[in-house]
């Protein structure tokens, strides 16, 4: 064995202990969602604070491999299985912002869960531990490893509340469709090793010096083998053609698990994608940018079309969830001239969206399933705040000025159309446009339209807080990018 | 004649009886019994080859665990229970038989293809040896399996979470469940 250090698997190992500490305590010390309140935080906060100090570490001695073998002559470690750098440490961070603004936002409904909140709680935390491995895997195995541990906790996530209709079918075609889509990966990692006897990022006998070294005069297994890799990533961040679960499995989970679900795994697949494309088939770079090229527009495309005619909020959001998995695409095309848009999109989208999903739990109930839009009606005249918060995150997911959705569209397009995808980004300029529509219908409907309903939506104190951290990040960061953007150019993957 | 040809014969003959008769055998516990000996000898060829894990492996899941699954099933059903199968899809049979003529083609091709182009067996038998399997298992690729364990615990944490819903439902019903 190489070095053994904890520093690169500390996030992991933290939240691991954390969610066993919380169904311990479940066991030990019964129902206080107190107790699993304090462990969860401690762990998200460790987590946070491992990616600080990687990030830290990472700038005084460089990025470093870990976890690799000395090869058979002894001579050089290879096969690295993770790797530390500022890349993995940025996306731990946002990952365990999201998790916690997630978890902040949807506590009732574990307080609601009784004895099964805690299972709840360790499922998240196992499933963001998953997400993170995705980022910092430095071999394919160790990605696939990752995303299984991400996606399988989703999917009992996804039908945690049993006693509602819908709930079971949610859960159920996220799993077989999840499944299918692992499947497909994981062929593509058997492809690619087949065709570059390798199936690691980094070191000696990486992928890339493999590609480096030999010219293929005929690369059609290693071809279907990065188009399987995509697919796989794909599916996970709901990209056209392969969103169709998303709607449905939005739509009968509870809220509470939409919003990490829908953000959570963008983040890890979108950063996994970058770290896999760029390093391991960068030769290939021609035929894989047009590929995800396509996968965006189509995404762009569908994505705004369908979301146009939906009247159920959460569907609504599925399918702009699409369209955004598309800017997302252009994005990781942006990745070649800058990371740091990237970086921006994903913080910025995923803060945005938890803040908007925390809402509609407020409003509708945070382990509802089907949300009708009409159920925010009337609610700037009950709840003025609340309508304030959710024309903020609108504006923010259409990319109007002064919020941090538009930086956000500004510097990924830019960077898109300076790597050479003008007929991308004008695609993409036009399907924002078409977006307004519905993003700002929801905001019409809660400013302009009369209710006759009831009660004031009160919010309690948990979600208030995420929804005003969301609100606070997406405002400030419209205004000050430069506070985001100057960390994330610095946020590169080893090399 | 060379004691590896004769035992790949014997075996050999011994894996495609074993698949005939599980195809043809009328007593579903004989169609099991079958494919026993089908993956029995395929398990063989592994160690000729010097894949042990692989065979071990062939031995303990399929021969052992699969098998035995597949006789409970045969058990729980009744052997002497006989399904009348009706074809729905049209034109089953000639189509069935159009694909596996079409496989065994390949099957054929490729295999004379191999026997001509293949390379004569060199010391490479020995690298599916327990020993070697384990040893990247536990030095390569030591992080991965370690990492599996995340998805142990999320299968134990999960089977329970959605199966104790069910069991309040049952015992809220007012059922003598205590």
């Amino acid at each position: 064995m190489g070095n053994i250090a904890f520093l690169p698997i500390g996030l992991e190992v933290g939240l691991l202990v954390g969610a066993l500490g919380i169904l311990m305590a479940a066991v030990m010390r019964g129902c206080r969602t107190r107790d699993w309140a304090i462990i969860a935080g401690t762990a998200i906060g460790f987590g946070f604070v491992v990616s600080v100090r990687q990030w830290v570490v990472v700038g005084d001695i460089g990025p470093q491999l870990a976890y690799g073998t000395k090869g058979i002559d002894g001579s050089a470690v290879a096969n690295q299985m993770v790797a530390m750098d500022k890349f993995g440490a940025l996306g731990g961070m946002i990952l365990m912002i999201v998790v916690g603004l997630v978890l902040i936002g949807s506590w009732q409904m574990i307080t609601d869960l009784g004895t099964r909140g805690a299972e709840y709680v360790a499922l998240i935390l196992l499933s963001v531990a998953g997400m993170h491995m995705m980022i910092v895997s430095a071999n394919l195995v160790m990605l696939f490893i990752g995303l299984e541990t991400a996606s399988l906790a989703l999917y009992v996530i996804a039908g945690f509340l049993r006693d509602r209709r819908g709930s079971d079918e949610s859960a159920m075609k996220y799993f077989l469709m999840g499944s299918f889509a692992s499947a497909l990966f994981i062929y593509g990692v058997a492809l690619v090793f087949a065709a570059t006897g390798s199936t690691s990022l980094y070191g000696p006998t990486s992928i890339g010096m493999f590609l480096g070294g030999n010219v293929m005069p005929d690369p059609g297994i290693l071809l279907i083998g990065i188009a399987l890799i995509l697919v796989g990533l794909a599916f996970k961040m709901s990209a056209a053609p392969f969103h169709q679960w998303a709607p449905d499995v939005y739509q009968g989970a509870s809220t509470g698990a939409v919003a990490f679900m829908s953000t959570g795994v963008k983040v890890a697949a979108v950063a996994a994608m970058v770290r896999v494309m760029y390093l391991g088939f960068f030769q290939f770079y021609d035929d894989w940018s047009m590929a995800v090229a396509l996968i965006a527009a189509l995404s762009i495309l569908v994505g705004t079309a369908t979301a146009i005619a939906q009247s159920d909020i959460k569907r609504m959001l599925a399918y702009s969830g699409v369209a955004h998995a598309g800017f997302l695409l252009v994005a990781v095309l942006a990745a070649r001239v800058s990371l740091d848009s990237m970086w921006f999109y994903l913080a910025t989208y995923a803060v945005s969206l938890v803040g908007m999903l925390t809402i509609v739990g407020v409003v509708a109930g945070v382990n509802s399933g089907p949300v009708s839009i009409d159920s925010f009606r009337g609610l700037g005249k009950k709840s003025p705040m609340l309508s304030v918060a959710i024309a903020v995150f609108m504006f923010s997911m259409a990319g109007i000025p002064g919020t941090s959705g538009f930086i956000a569209k500004l510097v990924v397009f830019t960077a898109a159309d300076l790597n050479g995808f003008r007929w991308l980004v004008v695609l993409a300029l036009l399907a924002s446009v078409a977006g307004l529509f519905f993003y700002l219908r929801i905001i019409v409907v809660a400013f302009f339209d009369d209710t006759d309903a009831e009660e004031t939506p009160s919010t309690p104190t948990g979600p208030r807080i995420a929804i005003g951290f969301a609100v606070a990040v997406t405002v400030l960061l419209g205004l000050w990018p430069t506070l985001l953007l100057d960390f994330a150019r610095e946020a590169l993957p080893h090399l | 004649m060379d004691i590896r040809v004769i035992i790949f014969i014997v075996f050999a003959l011994a894996a495609v009886a074993g698949a005939i008769s599980m195809v043809l055998a009328r007593n579903p516990v004989h169609s099991a019994f079958g494919l026993l000996l089908t993956m029995f000898s395929i398990a063989v060829f592994y160690v000729m080859n010097g894949a042990h894990f692989v065979a071990a492996i062939q031995i303990m899941i399929y021969a052992g665990a699969v098998m035995t699954l597949f006789l409970f099933v045969i058990m729980f059903v009744g052997v002497d229970t006989s399904d009348e199968a009706e074809e729905h899809i049209p034109f089953q049979r000639p189509m069935a038989m159009i694909l596996g003529a079409g496989l065994l083609i390949l099957i054929v091709a490729s295999g004379i293809q191999a026997w001509v182009n293949s390379r004569a067996l060199t010391g490479r038998g020995s690298l599916g040896t327990i020993e070697n399997v384990s040893d990247e298992l536990f030095g390569t690729w030591l992080l991965p399996f370690e990492a599996t364990m995340f998805l142990l615990a999320i299968a134990a944490v999960g089977t329970i979470a959605l199966a104790q819903f069910a069991f309040t439902l049952r015992s809220t019903d007012g059922s003598d469940d205590e």
